[in-house]
């Protein structure tokens, strides 16, 4: 009797699996990824809800990785499908990492980001096309470096633009990223600050180093131990401290906004055109005031994250709201 | 990676300048030692007092091992906020790194001191007692001398988390050899990871010899002559 039970209830459990894999399972999982950014994790989450109400099963481990150097080579080893990426910040990194075995071609004539987001997002698919990788629509948002003074700071010594920081130098105490002294976009010899903007070696060496657009870094800001910080410029903790963001007169920083990169072999898997217009509709909507809004929530409301994904997936249409 | 590593070590351009081998060395150093001597300030006076005196052992002995449950990264991210309100420069890059190796080094000091001393036969003290020494005498000629290993164990114990910790600093702006670590994993430069890291770990293996050192200097002939008697006669 018990056997028979068993063998029924068995059955039972069969036939339900084998249903739930037939309604939902026709498209393939998709694994997301994200560096540790809240603002990065934010994007991640939009896209994977997004994809979820269009029948994708996501695989969310990978969101908050680590940072670019840890999340590139898993997108590249296939432990992540997509990841939201900042399209002249990863011609930098592609630059420093290309492909093991590119056409030589292919790198031609790329030197680095500029500052138009259309030119960075073709070089950007040349970079990553050796390496089985496209790129999608990018986001009208840009998040890029910002160099950051107190409000006190900008008004003592009549700072607006970085270029007004070059005669007073030493008066100021300098705060940058702990990868800013081999960084051509900031302090490396040659690159944007000692280049373009007439800081000495000597400034850099003596600066304090943190993680860019990090907690510490602003906290250091905000406690005097230093007077010009490097963060990004949707960062919540300017708005909320009413800090001051030294204009980049010299437009060394790239053209920095917000793209899906997704491997070709995952892209197989698909539909193609109909997978690729979700994110990009989505990416479409997402400017820089959205922006800075929804990493805002995030990182200084303290709100779920995928509890804002979801509020603005709703408020803008991509996933019905419930009844 | 071995010879990046190698490369990076002999780079003379690595060992001068304000982010040079010599100048984070004695950084770290300096941290490591304040933070290890005021560790020692507090917990080897609680922990001598409870030991010789048999008082308050378990409440003294549990809250000292309550601290070795906070990660010291936790500590450094609690206190930052109060001492940057008290000096922005040092308040930031140093004194929260500073009460993070205190707080590790502590438990290990206390502990120790106090199973030094209650761990010496009482008969001795008896004898010590019975031969008219005073109380301070049985301690400082008697007690004190037979706990010297079991204290100098953990204050050994304390030294070498102090040294490998203190590279933790680095990520909220103080230098010592952290910043190799933290610099170099964010350049991608494997060559000053590893350098960071040999160099750490050398500095470590330093200071237990030293400490050895102190001991042999510290312990008592007789102790140093039974410990040597009792290992020739043992292996067979």
């Amino acid at each position: 009797m018990r056997l028979t039970r068993m063998l029924a209830l068995g059955a039972v459990g069969v036939v339900l699996v084998s249903a739930c894999s037939l309604g939902g399972g026709s498209k393939p999982t998709i694994k997301i990824g994200s560096v540790k950014f809240d603002e990065a994790k934010v994007v991640a989450e939009i896209y994977a809800q997004a994809l979820e109400s269009n029948g994708y099963t996501v695989d969310r481990t990978g969101i908050g990785l680590g940072d670019r150097s840890v999340l590139a080579p898993a997108v590249e080893t296939g432990q992540i499908d997509l990841q939201p990426e900042y399209i002249g910040s990863r011609i930098s990194y592609e630059l420093a990492h290309p492909a093991a075995s590119p056409a030589p071609a292919a790198n031609a004539g790329i030197t680095g980001p500029t500052g138009d987001s259309a030119t960075n997002l073709t070089d950007l698919q040349q970079l990553l096309s050796p390496k089985n990788l496209t790129v999608l629509n990018y986001t009208p948002a840009v998040d890029t470096n910002a160099f950051v003074v107190r409000s006190d700071t900008a008004s003592k010594l009549h700072l607006t633009d970085l270029t007004d920081t070059t005669a007073v130098q030493g008066q100021l105490k300098w705060g940058l990223a702990t990868d800013c002294p081999t960084n051509a976009l900031c302090g490396a010899p040659g690159g944007a600050l000692q280049g373009q903007y007439g800081i000495t070696a000597q400034t850099i060496a003596g600066a304090t180093l943190l993680s860019a657009c990090d907690t510490p870094m602003a906290d250091a800001l905000k406690a005097g131990t230093i007077d010009v910080g490097e963060l990004c410029s949707t960062q919540p903790d300017i708005l909320v401290n009413g800090w001051v963001i030294l204009n980049d007169n010299k437009h060394t920083q790239p053209a920095d906004n917000v793209a899906p990169i997704v491997r070709n072999d995952f892209l197989a898997k698909v539909d193609k055109t109909s997978f690729e217009k979700i994110l990009n509709d989505i990416s479409a909507k997402i400017d820089t005031t959205t922006l800075a809004s929804l990493y805002k929530q995030v990182a200084v409301d303290h709100q779920d994250v995928a509890a804002v994904a979801k509020a603005w997936l709703q408020a803008n249409g991509f996933v019905p709201k419930p009844s | 990676m071995l010879d990046k590593t190698i490369t990076w070590l002999t780079d003379p351009t690595h060992w001068a300048g304000p982010n040079g081998i010599p100048v984070r060395l004695f950084e770290h150093i300096a941290i490591s030692s304040v933070s290890l001597l005021i560790a020692l300030a507090i917990a080897l006076p609680i922990g001598l007092y409870i030991g010789h005196t048999g008082r308050r052992t378990a409440f003294a002995v549990n809250s000292a091992n309550l601290w070795r449950a906070l990660p010291s990264l936790a500590v450094i991210a609690i206190v930052l906020p109060i001492t940057s309100s008290i000096d922005p420069e040092f308040g930031f890059k140093v004194y929260p790194t500073v009460v993070a190796m205190v707080v590790l080094a502590v438990p290990p000091i206390l502990v120790n001191a106090y199973a030094g001393l209650a761990g010496v036969d009482r008969d001795i003290l008896e004898a010590a007692r019975g031969q008219g020494m005073s109380e301070r005498q049985v301690l400082s000629r008697a007690e004190l001398p037979l706990a010297v290993p079991v204290i100098a164990t953990g204050i050994r114990s304390a030294a070498i988390q102090v040294v490998a910790t203190a590279t933790l600093g680095a990520v909220f702006g103080f230098g010592g050899l952290g910043r190799y670590l933290v610099n170099g994993i964010s350049q991608n430069d494997t060559g000053q990871i590893m350098g960071g890291v040999v160099l750490v770990a050398l500095l470590v293996i330093v200071t237990e010899l030293l400490i050895v050192l102190i001991q042999r200097l510290a312990t008592p002939r007789g102790l140093l002559l039974a410990t040597t008697a009792s290992a020739a006669q043992s292996p067979g």
